[in-house]
């Protein structure tokens, strides 16, 4: 610089609030752009070290996933979109497999005379693939952490079997453009299946309700495209939905 | 650029790394604090303003451009915002002055030392130098001053004018 530098009584003064402000202002403007003055400033070296510990440790935190940052964005409470983005392999699995699975519906609903019946049989069932795939000690490789985690298994398999409904309900609406009118007849057997499985998680583990109730709508199926997605069935699967709804709540509301 | 200049330190800060970061902290985070406590009577604010400032530094180290002024200037800048955001609508404590008992004799010598401007200035009210030092010294926007001092807008751009009038009429 120019030769100039704070003296030590300057400094003495400063630091102990008793300057004057003129000449505050002035050992101010000359300390930002003074290396030596900058050294020349008392430190406290635990004070120094321990502040610089906590800058570290908010510097050094991994950064989030990607589909973590976009569902806190979306609102999601940190935690659990963290929770939810932990397994990403699983995550991407189901998603594949859904995905895989409607790919070949659509097209099996285009070969076979555009009848749709395929498509809406096999629709309703992805989502409950999903959720059979979403918790149990037998597919998920993080079971045995997420058992000790301190977030009860219920909360673990509604808040999962959420997700994969969502990403479920958002790929097979995207593939319903895809195919001629009749075509949202799925969405409510489908949320009416899901809750089913939902509702039997106290009594079977997801991967066996899922199956019991996919053998069992497939099996329904063949009655005709009438019986089965008809006006009456449809209310009869919103019907279904409430109580599948209010068990979740006052079950969520509990865990 | 030497090694270890701050430039070159915020340049490898802005390549992420850690390690340059420890250096800028342990270099600029004294002063820092001594400055941010002149504004601030709360420790823990001033500490917490300190904190977010090294992170905000890890996060936007390559935004500094040297060409634009010494990098202890930069810190700064982003010292006294975090300083502000950290109030959250609250108004700085006031930090302590020690009594500044001056004899006649101290009075003349400064006088001499600092010429009418200085003190001109030491003859401001404390609100009204408040207020020059949040806009003109920290460079404040009048909104940020009105936060960090806790008065409404209107007030810092009266006490501002006020101030520039009387420092006016002290020097003339």
């Amino acid at each position: 610089m120019n030769g100039w530098h704070v003296p030590d009584d300057l400094r003495a003064a400063y630091l102990d609030g008793g300057l004057p402000e003129a000449a505050a202002m002035s050992v101010e403007v000359h300390v930002a752009s003074c290396q030596g003055c900058q050294a020349a400033f008392p430190v406290q070296e635990e004070w120094l070290e321990e502040s610089w510990a906590a800058i570290a440790d908010v510097v050094d935190r991994p950064a989030p996933r990607p589909l973590t940052r976009g569902l806190t964005a979306l609102g999601m409470p940190e935690h659990v979109a963290v929770f939810l983005a932990a397994t990403p392999g699983l995550t991407r699995s189901w998603l594949l497999g859904v995905a895989g699975a409607l790919g070949f519906a659509v097209a099996a609903a285009h070969a076979a005379d555009r009848s749709m019946l395929v498509f809406l049989a096999v629709a309703p069932v992805l989502p409950l693939l999903g959720i059979a795939a979403a918790y149990g000690a037998r597919v998920d490789a993080l079971y045995e952490v997420a058992s000790a985690a301190p977030i009860s298994g219920g909360r673990v398999l509604l808040l999962r079997a959420m997700a994969v409904l969502v990403a479920a309900l958002l790929v097979t609406g995207a593939a319903t453009p895809a195919l001629p009118a009749f075509t949202a007849a799925w969405l409510l057997p489908s949320l009416a299946l899901t809750g089913a499985a939902l509702a039997l998680g106290p009594l079977l583990a997801p991967h066996r309700a899922s199956a019991l109730l996919a053998a069992g709508w497939l099996a329904a199926v063949p009655a005709g495209r009438e019986a089965v997605f008809g006006a009456p069935a449809q209310a009869a699967y919103a019907m279904a939905l409430i109580p599948f709804v209010y068990l979740g709540a006052r079950r969520w509301n509990r865990l | 650029m030497t090694p270890d200049s701050d430039a070159a330190l915020l340049a490898a800060v802005a390549e992420g790394r850690l390690e340059a970061l420890r250096v800028l902290h342990h270099r600029h985070a004294p002063w820092l604090r001594a400055r941010l406590a002149r504004r601030c009577g709360d420790p823990d604010l001033v500490q917490s303003a300190l904190q977010d400032t090294f992170v905000a530094v890890w996060q936007d180290a390559g935004r500094y451009r040297p060409s634009e002024g010494a990098a202890g200037a930069w810190l700064w800048t982003i010292a006294i915002r975090k300083l502000v955001s950290a109030l959250r609508g609250r108004p700085a404590p006031v930090a302590a002055e020690a009594a500044v008992t001056e004899s006649a004799e101290d009075l003349v010598l400064r006088a001499v030392e600092h010429g009418d401007l200085g003190t001109a200035l030491n003859r401001l009210s404390p609100e009204l130098r408040a207020a020059i030092r949040a806009t003109v010294l920290d460079g404040l926007t009048v909104k940020e001053a009105a936060r960090l001092l806790g008065v409404p807008e209107g007030t810092v751009k009266t006490r501002v004018m006020r101030a520039k009038a009387q420092l006016r009429e002290l020097l003339t």
